[in-house]
């Protein structure tokens, strides 16, 4: 292990030591129930298998197995893809499910969410050699923009959102410079080509695609988007409440920041 | 009972009542049900599309298929060995990763290539160069369908160019009529009520695999359909209302052909 990974492990401990006492006495006691858990393991560094041992790891893994420490429960994992996962926490065949699914108040009328965890930032991809746009606006103001996204996910909807400035509510936003893939890597390959001419995207994906095709994409601009992430729950679950307190307790002694510079950054560099 | 009226009342189409009975169903489901409506209103505007695909994609396939099927049965040996490549080739390919192949190196190269053959004109200002947004996604998208399904009909062609007898092809070339009349006059009279009901099968097959076209960025009843469900978390109301549209083309479909067989079967 290298010593950057070592040191951060030790203070990721450390401070989840500290924590788990402190909190240990506020917090609901679940008695040792099972709580089964699925996600996608395509979403990285939130859920995705790890290259050298095909086991599911990621920030969601981290957080909700501490989640089930503090609680006293014994978490389950399941993997799932993300249309059927959804449908299964609906009908309960599992108990929480996670994708970095952005909460909507659409969603909220199928499935609980849980109190945010993440405030998720997407990063404009371009090409290289991209001129025409600098700032979000010039793809308001130019018309022969495209952008590629994928359905559902929080890049279509900041997308839709930068598209749509001025949408009053009830109003039907214009989806018509948005196209639609099936994969990330999919509206990658048509920004590379020139279908699309932006692909909004999270940090750590940036990073990996950057990474992947040098000297092909860059970043413009600062992040935008303002949506925020949840676990899901079958709708009127009791695990609802305890999970929150649960997150705020993880909030409030860092260890949700401990796991942000693990996944975000250090895992990164460590790659 | 008499014999005729058992008769008939064991041909009698229950299985398209019960169809039709389901479809009375679901249409009142979506009609009576607000959340139905919404759905099948969002998804309408794909039908246009899907339609659109299925019918030019497998009008191509067929063109491209009886090419190749001709050249397969053929006496030429280079015709018949480039045939038999394509067919083993592109039959093995899954169509979805034909889509990628097509859409994101086939597309590009070709405007390249076309971007050099017209470069005179464009030198001279009569035409603008071109890009790959000229190269439209829904033509990529046909254009693979297209290549992916000429490689099936062409055995179906095959099949049934093959199955009319040897005898009757050297009776009518002792007659002295030309390759050409034999074809038309002798074997693909023969041959297209034989290859009828697997070709309305291919067009059904095809029908619902343009829904891979939504991986692509073609707004097809899939792809309203995914958009729509990843908003609300609807699937499953969601999913109910694509199979309802795709059932209401193929079963009119399969109608339609058993209509044609009937009446090719009446002389």
């Amino acid at each position: 292990m290298k010593p950057a990974v070592t040191a951060l492990a030790a203070t990721v401990f450390a401070a989840l030591m500290v924590s788990a006492a402190v909190a240990a006495t506020a917090l609901p006691d679940l008695k040792g129930r099972t709580i089964q858990a699925v996600t996608e393991n395509a979403y990285t560094p939130l859920n995705f298998a790890d290259p050298k041992t095909g086991q599911g790891i990621g920030w969601e893994y981290d957080a909700v197995n501490e989640i089930g420490k503090r609680l006293n429960a014994k978490i389950v994992w399941n993997t799932m893809a993300w249309d059927p996962m959804i449908q299964a926490v609906h009908d309960g065949q599992y108990d929480i499910g996670m994708d970095g699914i952005s909460i909507t108040d659409d969603r909220k009328k199928q499935v609980d969410f849980s109190d945010p965890y993440m405030d998720n930032k997407e990063y404009m991809l371009v090409r290289k050699d991209e001129k025409r746009i600098t700032q979000p606006g010039d793809l308001v103001t130019n018309t022969d923009l495209l952008i590629g996204a994928q359905s559902g996910t929080s890049g279509f909807y900041a997308s839709e959102d930068l598209l749509n400035p001025n949408l009053k509510d009830g109003d039907k936003p214009d989806d018509s410079r948005i196209k639609l893939f099936d994969t990330f890597g999919a509206s990658v390959q048509a920004l590379k080509t020139g279908d699309v001419d932006m692909v909004l995207m999270d940090q750590a994906s940036v990073q990996g695609y950057l990474a992947a095709d040098p000297g092909v994409f860059q970043t413009i601009g600062d992040p935008i988007g303002s949506d925020q992430f949840g676990f899901i729950f079958k709708p009127g679950s009791d695990l609802v409440a305890p999970v929150n307190a649960a997150l705020a307790s993880m909030k409030s002694d860092g260890t949700l920041d401990a796991l942000n510079r693990k996944w975000f950054f250090e895992y990164n560099a460590a790659h | 009972m008499s014999e005729r009226t058992r008769r008939r009342l064991a041909d009698f189409p229950y299985w398209l009542l019960a169809l039709a009975l389901l479809a009375v169903l679901t249409s009142w489901a979506i009609v009576s049900n607000e959340g139905y409506a919404d759905i099948f209103h969002a998804l309408s505007g794909g039908v246009v599309t899907t339609i659109w695909v299925s019918l030019v994609a497998f009008t191509l396939a067929i063109v491209l298929g009886l090419l190749f099927a001709l050249m397969r049965t053929s006496r030429q040996p280079v015709l018949v060995q480039i045939a038999t490549f394509y067919v083993e080739l592109v039959r093995g390919i899954p169509i979805l990763v034909f889509l990628f192949y097509i859409a994101f190196v086939g597309a590009p190269a070709t405007i390249v290539a076309a971007n050099w053959v017209t470069h005179p004109l464009q030198a001279i200002g009569l035409m603008p160069a071109l890009t790959v947004r000229n190269f439209d996604l829904t033509w990529r998208a046909i254009i693979a369908l297209m290549v992916c399904y000429s490689a099936f009909l062409s055995e179906v062609f095959r099949a049934g160019i093959q199955a009319v007898p040897g005898g009757q092809v050297e009776a009518a070339r002792a007659l002295g009529l030309s390759p050409r009349q034999i074809f038309r006059k002798i074997v693909a009279p023969q041959a297209f009520r034989i290859i009828l009901p697997p070709l309305g099968n291919d067009f059904v097959s095809m029908i619902k695999d343009t829904a891979l076209v939504s991986s692509l960025g073609v707004a097809d009843i899939t792809q309203l359909g995914k958009v729509y469900s990843a908003a609300t978390f609807k699937f499953f109301e969601t999913y109910n209302v694509v199979a309802f549209l795709y059932l209401t083309m193929t079963i009119s479909l399969s109608l339609l052909v058993r209509f044609i067989e009937r009446r090719l079967h009446r002389y």
